[in-house]
């Protein structure tokens, strides 16, 4: 059995489709000795008719940066905006750095921002896509057996942007662009064995690694 | 539970083949009929407290009937026929609780429709929601991977006697993406509950901008502002 694991593990690690990614980053005013006792909040866009950034991106962000650095406090988006509720819904939301400090003059808002102690706001705004899928499959199922015949293939595309707020300071203080492609497959010969780009998985990586070099003294 | 025995070869009578063939069948059937019924979604959420100052008012709220027990099927079918049906009347009543409890001062609930042969407690205004239409969107009809649902509430607010202090429409609207090893219900549910938290925004951030309400509410907020208590206090 541990003969085989590692041939397994092998295996699985071929079955991923090929990815590219591209990062672009822009910062006018990085910490200098990372965020320290302040916390941060990373916050999903989702004002657009026609997409969302997805919640599970913006808790794999947080993931990737408490996992490097534990010193750096990520508060979850939830737990944020159930505790301004109404303040940043899709509909109320600010969207520009200055709309802080409106929501400041609420005393019962600035004493939650107090208690929670957010130096830095990070939008996330994006999401991943899946387009050009192409190919044909067919199954069948009869008395005792059953099976696929065919090949599919699928582009998935990912595309955000992360503006960082200093909110101290009420401005925009950075930005990080990632883009990340990637082609996967699913060739059936009986069983469809599905060969996936983990897209949306490196676009978290490469964006949680730029927030990180930004919020971590250590990196 | 006890088996009857019967027959000359004192097979137990739910043991015989033929019986537990019937069973099975009967069995088969009543899923099919069950796969065959509409997917109903009772939607359930938490919604938190406003984080406001509460104004200064003694607000009376009554849920009608049709508003507790709100749910939406396919206006085209009969509810039975119907594909899906959202019940969201509980959790309608739920989120405008903890809303409004959180936005006024003293929140109070009517024994009755407020009208002058009612018997209710002494409140400054009652607040009356309706819920005019609901509607939802789902990825198989729609081909957009986004779960959506969209509501036309309508408000009145009025006095303990009936009287109509104001009349408005507001929408709201909740989606969720399509999300791995979600289920359709789970998807609804979820949309419906982010429609309802977007309900819960858009009224405390357009309630005192109406110019009814606003009329209604300035005497209300003069008085009961700390200015107002020191003007009372100089004039004493």
């Amino acid at each position: 059995m541990s003969a085989r694991l590692p041939l397994v593990i092998a295996a699985l690690a071929l079955l991923q489709g090929c990815v590219t990614a591209r990062v672009d980053e822009l910062v006018y005013n990085e910490p200098e000795a990372g965020v320290g006792n302040a916390s941060v909040v990373i916050l999903g866009r989702r004002h657009a008719a026609d997409y969302e950034t997805e919640p599970d991106f913006i808790e794999c962000l947080g993931d990737y940066i408490t996992d490097r650095d534990p010193g750096v406090r990520v508060i979850g988006e939830l737990d944020f905006i159930n505790a301004l509720y109404p303040w940043f819904e899709p509909r109320t939301a600010p969207l520009h750095p200055q709309d802080i400090d409106r929501l400041l003059q609420q005393q019962v808002v600035a004493q939650r921002m107090r208690e929670l102690n957010t130096g830095y706001m990070i939008w996330i705004d994006g999401n991943t896509v899946s387009s050009d899928a192409g190919g044909s499959m067919a199954c069948a199922v009869g008395p005792g057996i059953g099976g696929c015949f065919g090949f599919g293939t699928w582009s998935n595309d990912a595309e955000y942007e992360a503006t960082i707020w200093d909110l101290t300071g009420q401005s925009e203080v950075g930005r990080v662009n990632t883009t990340a492609t990637g082609q996967s497959y699913m060739p059936a010969v009986i069983v469809p064995i599905p060969i996936i780009a983990p897209v949306q998985g490196t676009a978290c990586d490469s964006l949680g690694a730029q927030l990180l070099q930004f919020l971590s003294g250590n990196y | 539970m006890r088996s009857t025995t019967s027959g000359p070869d004192n097979v137990s009578r739910f043991n015989r083949p033929g019986r537990v063939s019937r069973l099975a069948l009967a069995a088969l059937l009543a899923l099919a009929l069950c796969a065959c019924g509409p997917t109903t979604v009772n939607v359930q959420g938490r919604f938190p407290r406003p984080l406001m100052d509460p104004l200064p008012l003694k607000i009376g709220v009554w849920y009608p009937q049709e508003f507790r027990t709100h749910e939406f099927h396919d206006e085209t079918t009969s509810r039975e026929q119907s594909a899906w049906i959202v019940e969201t009347g509980p959790a309608q009543v739920e989120m405008w609780d903890t809303v409004l409890a959180g936005m006024f001062r003293d929140l109070v609930y009517m024994d009755g429709p407020p009208g002058p042969q009612q018997m209710n407690p002494v409140v400054n205004a009652v607040l009356i929601p309706h819920v005019d239409e609901l509607q939802y969107a789902i990825p198989t009809q729609t081909k957009v991977k986004v779960y959506e649902i969209w509501m036309r509430y309508r408000f009145e607010l009025v006095t303990t006697g009936g009287e109509l202090i104001a009349e408005w429409t507001m929408p709201a609207y909740g989606k969720t993406p399509t999300a791995f090893l979600q289920s359709d219900q789970a998807a609804v549910n979820l949309a419906a509950v982010v429609a309802l938290r977007d309900a819960g925004a858009n009224f405390i951030t357009s309630f005192a901008q109406l110019p009814a309400v606003r009329a209604f509410l300035e005497p209300a907020v003069v008085m009961s502002s700390p200015a107002a208590s020191a003007d009372k206090e100089d004039r004493s």
